[in-house]
């Protein structure tokens, strides 16, 4: 007991030296902590910047946390609303559908970048979706862009060139898909109806959005989402399509090569190339053309971008390097094109060499070249804040479309849905 | 003189029992008391994130206008209405023919019966989408015995993805509640059965007349726990149709909705809320009418 009572002094005299000693080194060191989703895109390019950014200042490093998208946002999600910011990251990637919905929802919870970052030199449409009212948050990262990747040895049994692809219409592509099966017996497309990307495809591919610029719903009187459902109805019942359930099964059905053709963003490249066996067998072509005014050849799935928490202890850092290696580095962009497959939305890192290199797993196409062609052209959209809603309602009413419920009442009941939940 | 002592003794009892629970007291109030009113007057404001405002009844409107709503209510009640009686029946049956000492291997069927239910939600819905898959297990031994010609569609068409639920919370708990009954078996002496097969009464009729009456107060227990766990429907919704509900929101539970409303869509926390009290009193409501219709009618 007597020993106890002298010795506890000392503990506590060791205990507090070594809190300070720590208080210390983590005001020497920093470290800057980041939550992103997908290992072999987000997460590596990411180390790949903190990378470069220790080389410069080493006493900045990087704790790059690996979460599934879904676990990100609901983590960010719980973490803001519970106020405790000790929770949250110091950098957080948000995909461009959700970042409205957080920028207004919690005021206040993050850094505006307006002052450091230049945002003439990306891609206007990708600084639209992080701007609210005169202030600009966050740095735009990668672009959803979105192409036709196709078997080119499918279709050349089908009959169909390279020169056949370029400039499709949808009614086009469904005729080709027909051809394909007859003659290779293989399906056009993977297609998840609980999973309305194809939807927004199109519809973003005629400038148009489930909302309108003042963010009111945008459902009845909108000829590209009606055009988009008649297209995605018009492919169901033409059954060109192979049924997927839930996004694995989706990968799988190009993968596999169980299908013929894939439209989806530029982020999917990755995943194409990583099958070998496939390697010259793919080319890249402009996604099909709606039949309505407005429509173009480009459009945008997806897509992310890094945003500072205004909470975050190592702020000032957090933004510096953003700023340094997303906003400026031209060499790093070569580096995640060529390795991730990664078109950023800076354009100023378009002129690079990487841009200009031929793909050998596409047959030497320039498909880099393409891609940020088509990028300069995405109609821009508001994303609005009730996106995720939105959704919801189309893919609820995609099997009506498919029992043959006309396009106009399917309208209608997406838009007594999305109008019950934005509010 | 002894009076004052034995009063002062018994106010040092007092004070040390309450401050003996006061922590415990004290943890309750914080984390249970607290969150419950503190969600009952969030369910009166509505917002988007952390702008909430005041709204009064607004949200109670809100649900009528709903269709999603009205949606995960009637998929929650039409769980509730036809999965509870068949698992309740199922696992009587099974307890019955499991309490029987002439069966063999018993212990055997009795742990893998009550197997599923100490096997992780999530484990076992990802197993029961796999097997379930459009070329999964369950379709291509259908189609190898020639039950069914061209594969079921389990998880996406509206009707059989509902079943599907239904199959995989009646494997999950039938166990379960067959231990209730199991336990609840051994206490009935089992001489009432010996006269009853003296008199020649025939099994059926000693299982509806002798064991139902009997393991009435459990079976009512079971009704109840069971009707708790149908109505906070989750983890096998989430899981089975990746948090979404689908197809065409023809799994989607109240459960998931407020799940959906506070972390998938723009965040409504006070939304969310009523719609977490409208579980609150049906399940309120469910178990009154349970113990009524259960009652004691002849005393």
């Amino acid at each position: 007991m007597d020993n106890l009572a002298r010795a506890l002094p000392r503990i506590a005299g060791l205990a507090l030296a070594s809190v300070s000693f720590l208080a210390v080194t983590a005001a020497q060191a920093k470290e800057i902590t980041i939550w992103c989703w997908d290992p072999n895109f987000n997460v590596a390019i990411m180390k790949e910047a903190g990378a470069r950014y220790t080389k410069t200042h080493p006493d900045v490093t990087f704790n790059v946390v690996d979460f599934a998208k879904t676990d990100v946002e609901q983590k960010l999600q719980t973490g803001l609303a519970s106020g405790t910011a000790d929770a949250l990251p110091d950098i957080v990637l948000i995909e461009d559908y959700g970042a409205q919905k957080y920028l207004q929802s919690f005021p206040g919870a993050f850094a505006p970048l307006s002052g450091t970052v230049d945002y003439s030199g990306f891609a206007p449409y990708k600084v639209q979706v992080m701007t609210v009212g005169d202030q600009v948050y966050g740095m735009p990262f990668d672009s959803g862009v979105t192409g036709l990747y196709y078997r080119k040895d499918y279709l050349e049994q089908a009959g169909f060139k390279p020169e056949d692809m370029q400039n499709l219409t949808w009614d086009r592509f469904i005729e080709i898909g027909q051809q394909v099966e007859e003659k290779t017996g293989k399906k056009m497309m993977g297609l998840d109806p609980n999973d309305a990307g194809l939807v927004r495809i199109i519809m973003q591919s005629a400038g148009q959005w489930y909302f309108d610029k003042d963010g009111k719903a945008n459902v009845t009187g909108n000829p590209a989402l009606k055009a988009a459902l008649e297209t995605v109805g018009k492919i169901m019942s033409a059954n060109v399509y192979k049924p997927a359930a839930g996004w694995s099964d989706w990968v799988g059905t190009f993968t596999s090569g169980d299908v013929a053709a894939v439209v989806t963003g530029v982020w999917i490249t990755g995943t194409v190339k990583a099958q070998p066996d496939q390697a010259g067998k793919w080319g890249v072509a402009p996604i099909p053309k709606l039949a309505i005014d407005g429509a173009t050849h480009a459009s945008n799935l997806g897509g992310s971008s890094w945003y500072v928490l205004e909470s975050s202890a190592e702020k000032a850092e957090a933004i510096d390097f953003l700023n340094e290696i997303y906003g400026k580095d031209i060499d790093f962009y070569q580096t995640i094109l060529q390795d991730r497959g990664a078109v950023g939305s800076l354009l100023a890192a378009r002129g690079g060499a990487a841009y200009e290199a031929a793909d050998p797993f596409f047959g030497g196409e320039k498909v880099w070249q393409s891609f940020s062609d088509w990028l300069a052209k995405v109609p821009s959209v508001n994303y609005g804040i009730f996106t995720n809603e939105a959704d919801t309602a189309v893919t609820a009413q995609l099997p009506a479309l498919t029992q043959g419920t006309p396009v106009d009442d399917v309208l209608k009941a997406i838009d007594a849905e999305v109008s019950a939940q934005i509010q | 003189m002894v009076h004052a002592r034995r009063g002062s003794i018994g106010r040092y009892y007092d004070v040390n029992g309450w401050l003996f629970v006061a922590p415990v007291l004290g943890l309750i109030g914080l984390f249970m008391i607290y969150p419950i009113f503190w969600s009952l007057w969030m369910s009166f404001q509505s917002g988007r994130g952390m702008m909430m405002k005041f709204v009064g009844f607004g949200n109670i409107v809100r649900l009528w206008n709903d269709p999603v709503f009205i949606k995960a209510l009637t998929n929650t009640m039409t769980y509730f209405v036809v999965q509870v009686p068949i698992m309740i029946l199922l696992a009587l049956i099974l307890a019955s023919i499991l309490n029987n000492p002439r069966l063999f291997g018993r212990g055997l069927f009795r742990t893998a019966i009550f197997l599923p239910c100490v096997t992780s939600l999530v484990a076992y819905s990802v197993l029961f989408k796999g097997m379930f898959a459009t070329d999964g297990v369950v379709n291509s031994t259908l189609q190898a015995i020639g039950i069914v010609s061209s594969p079921i569609p389990w998880l996406t068409h509206p009707f059989w993805a509902k079943a599907l639920v239904i199959i995989a919370i009646t494997w999950r708990w039938t166990g379960y509640n067959m231990i209730f009954y199991l336990a609840a078996l051994q206490n009935i002496d089992r001489s009432i059965y010996e006269v009853a097969r003296i008199d020649g009464v025939p099994a059926w009729a000693r299982f509806t007349h002798i064991t139902i009456p009997l393991l009435k107060p459990v079976i009512l227990f079971t009704t109840v726990i069971s009707t708790i766990g149908t109505v906070q429907l989750f983890d096998e919704v989430y899981n089975l149709t990746e948090g979404r509900g689908g197809p065409s929101n023809a799994t989607l539970t109240l459960s998931l909705y407020i799940y959906n409303l506070t972390f998938r869509f723009m965040p409504n926390f006070g939304y969310a809320a009523t719609v977490s009290y409208v579980i609150v009193v049906l399940v309120a409501l469910l178990a009154f009418f349970q113990f009524f219709a259960a009652r004691e009618r002849d005393k």
